[in-house]
């Protein structure tokens, strides 16, 4: 399967606003009236908003989109046969406690969905920089870990194997839309920034007694 | 003086289970202290003449054999991508390195974040036009036989018409072999697994084979794809090269900005580093320098950040804790054993002069030819520059950089961590920027034999 899209970069950017804009009215023609309509409304302002980017969508390398610090891999894959029942009674299991991935340190969520009658894995994350560089350590600190979550997909290399980038870009699928709330926060960021802040309130609360 | 004397003539020995005899002299054996060398890069326009100058050079390559007891002088040859095509390699060979190698160091310039003034278009030539085919080494720890080893050398690659030197850099002979900004380098290097020598104090566990050289085991339990035929990849392993240019008038001009007297300059010129200027590390000398323990390898390696979680004595930033992590406990999971090089550091140029603060001193030709091998080290360099060097994510440090090989960008800080508060320095600037740089493949002694004897008919350029 390669259903892969260029990302959000190249001859995307150098269209100018107007166009986009233009383009979206023309397509909009042809829609129920309530979109119609609903664009209309809202015109002025997302005219503003797209003209002024708080962020931008970027490559994540090979495949995927970045914006800041923060990249998105989507994956949608075909089960083995049974892949499905023993992926879902490991994270019945685990009930959302991944301890690895805690231990990782760059991933901001996780989201295994199972499609079409249990036949394919859509996975989600968001995570920070890149993951291939840390292929490497991947398989040596968690590499159990990870065959056991993967292990159930048609085809999978196992994570020691010099394939698994391949395999991986094959099945990423780079997301058209993407909304991340802080592009400049990483994980360790976050972390920091919520332990700062209590030691300020500590310092505060003291103060102001 | 070599290892062994340094160490005082005795190294605890394990089994070698490595072939050192095929595997180049320079993969294994330190730097000579003092040292002196020559790098010559070379350009061949004549396949013939490339083969002919590798079949009567090869018999003075130095091996790897007894690598701790060194020989006097020695020789090193390593053959860029280009110079494969320049010497004929079979297409299937030529196809079998990796991507990163064959597309070259400058062709790389995003992955190795090297932008801005880094970027190969500020390069000094010949470096990353593609006309560096061979890069012809000579390490000595005297000044004499340098002369001679060079000579000869010079004698077998002059006599080609073919064969043209593009550039010759001495290095070495600096006073006490401190490098352009005024520190012993060099200092920790990786224990590697059936080297056939124990592991030095703080060198850590011996680390696989497969990582540093090919044909044998990495850290992930499989050896690293190699070039083919075997006897083309096989002991062989890829080089890095990056030429620095040391801005020693910007460092010392940083130094002064925050520092108010000579004791207290030299303290953050230690914690940009992690070592005091002998080489002492501040995990056992914290607050002045100890030359002795610097000049002791015995010694001036033989720690750990147990007792420094946050980076009181060794700040989590500093040079030396970024490029080896040892035990700190890092905010992104990583496994320091898969990310370590071989370094072979050699400045060049004008010794450090710590009273120089002009901007002309900027551009005195003072800096470093370094050189990194790995197995894999076009992948180990992209990593290092993305994360370690170029990123302070790993370490809890935002978008902080390495203090000494970083590209610093306007507003950049470094952190120093002390009770109560940390101490955060605004305004560092890039102290070393790259002005040329090399991928190449450092063949066994049997691969240089079968390149310098590779049939006429399979040639055809």
């Amino acid at each position: 399967m390669s259903t892969s899209t260029p990302t959000a970069t190249g001859s995307e950017q150098v269209r100018t606003v107007q166009q986009k804009l233009e383009q979206l009215r023309d397509l909009f023609a042809d829609a129920p009236e309530v979109g119609r309509k609903a664009l209309e409304n809202v015109l002025t302002e997302l005219k503003t908003q797209v003209s002024e980017p708080r962020t931008r969508m970027e490559s994540a390398g090979r495949v995927g989109s970045r914006q800041g610090n923060v990249s998105e891999l989507t994956i949608i894959a075909p089960f083995a046969p049974g892949g499905a029942e023993r992926l879902r009674a490991f994270l019945q299991l685990l009930d959302g406690n991944f301890d690895g991935a805690n231990k990782v340190g760059s991933l901001h969520d996780m989201r295994f969905v199972f499609l079409d009658n249990d036949t394919k894995l859509l996975f989600c994350t968001a995570f920070d920089g890149d993951w291939d560089p840390y292929i490497d350590d991947f398989v040596t600190q968690i590499p159990d870990y990870l065959d056991i979550l993967s292990c159930g997909l048609e085809g999978w290399p196992g994570i020691r194997s010099p394939e698994v980038k391949d395999y991986l870009a094959r099945h990423q699928i780079t997301a058209e839309g993407w909304y991340v709330a802080h592009p400049d926060l990483t994980v360790a960021d976050i972390s920091r920034l919520k332990r700062v802040g209590q030691a300020v309130d500590e310092f505060l609360d003291k103060v102001g007694d | 003086m070599h290892l062994v004397d340094r160490l005082g003539g005795e190294l605890p020995r394990s089994p070698a289970t490595l072939a050192l005899d095929d595997i180049q002299a320079t993969v294994l054996r330190y730097r000579p202290e003092p040292y002196y060398g020559t790098h010559v890069m070379l350009r061949i326009d004549d396949q013939r003449a490339g083969r002919e100058l590798l079949r009567n050079l090869t018999p003075y390559v130095a091996s790897a054999a007894e690598w701790w007891r060194a020989g006097e002088a020695w020789i090193s040859v390593a053959v860029s991508f280009t110079g494969m095509v320049a010497l004929g390699l079979p297409a299937d060979s030529l196809r079998s390195f990796p991507e990163a190698f064959r597309s070259g160091m400058a062709a790389q310039s995003d992955e190795l974040r090297d932008y801005g003034p880094n970027d190969p278009k500020n390069w000094d030539a010949p470096f990353g036009t593609g006309q560096v085919h061979m890069g012809v080494s000579v390490f000595s720890d005297s000044a004499q036989a340098w002369g001679e080893t060079m000579e000869m050398a010079r004698h077998h690659y002059r006599r080609f018409a073919g064969i043209t030197e593009l550039s010759a850099q001495d290095f070495g002979a600096q006073p006490g072999d401190l490098n352009p900004l005024g520190y012993r380098d060099s200092i920790g290097q990786p224990a590697i697994e059936g080297s056939g020598v124990e592991p030095l104090p703080g060198q850590g566990r011996p680390i696989k084979a497969g990582e540093f050289i090919l044909g044998y085991p990495g850290e992930g339990g499989a050896p690293l794809p190699m070039p083919h035929p075997d006897v083309l990849g096989r002991n062989g392993t890829f080089v890095g090269l990056r030429k620095y240019q040391s801005r020693v008038g910007t460092f010392n001009r940083f130094l002064r900005e925050h520092a108010r007297t000579e004791q207290e300059r030299e303290l953050l010129a230690a914690k940009l580093v992690g070592r005091w200027r002998s080489g002492a590390p501040l995990t056992l000398a914290p607050s002045q320098d100890d030359p002795a323990l610097g000049a002791d390898p015995r010694r001036n390696n033989d720690f750990t950040y147990a007792d420094d979680p946050h980076g009181h004595q060794v700040p989590l930033g500093s040079h030396m804790r970024r490029m080896n992590p040892r035990d700190t406990v890092m905010t992104r999971l990583a496994d320091v054993n898969v990310h370590r090089i071989i370094r072979r550091s050699t400045t060049f140029g004008a010794p450090y002069d710590p009273d120089a603060t002009s901007t002309e001193a900027d551009e005195v030709p003072r800096g470093l030819y370094f050189l990194f091998l790995s197995a894999k080290a076009m992948e180990t360099m992209e990593f290092l520059q993305q994360e370690w060097i170029n990123n302070g994510n790993f370490m809890d440090l935002g978008d902080e950089r390495d203090p000494n090989i970083g590209l610093q960008e306007e507003g950049a800080t470094f952190t120093i961590p002390r009770d109560p508060v940390r101490r955060r320095i605004h305004g560092i600037q890039t102290f070393n920027v790259l002005r040329g740089g090399e991928y190449f493949f450092m063949p066994s002694l049997s691969a240089l034999t079968w390149i310098g004897g590779l049939p006429a008919a399979s040639t055809r350029l």
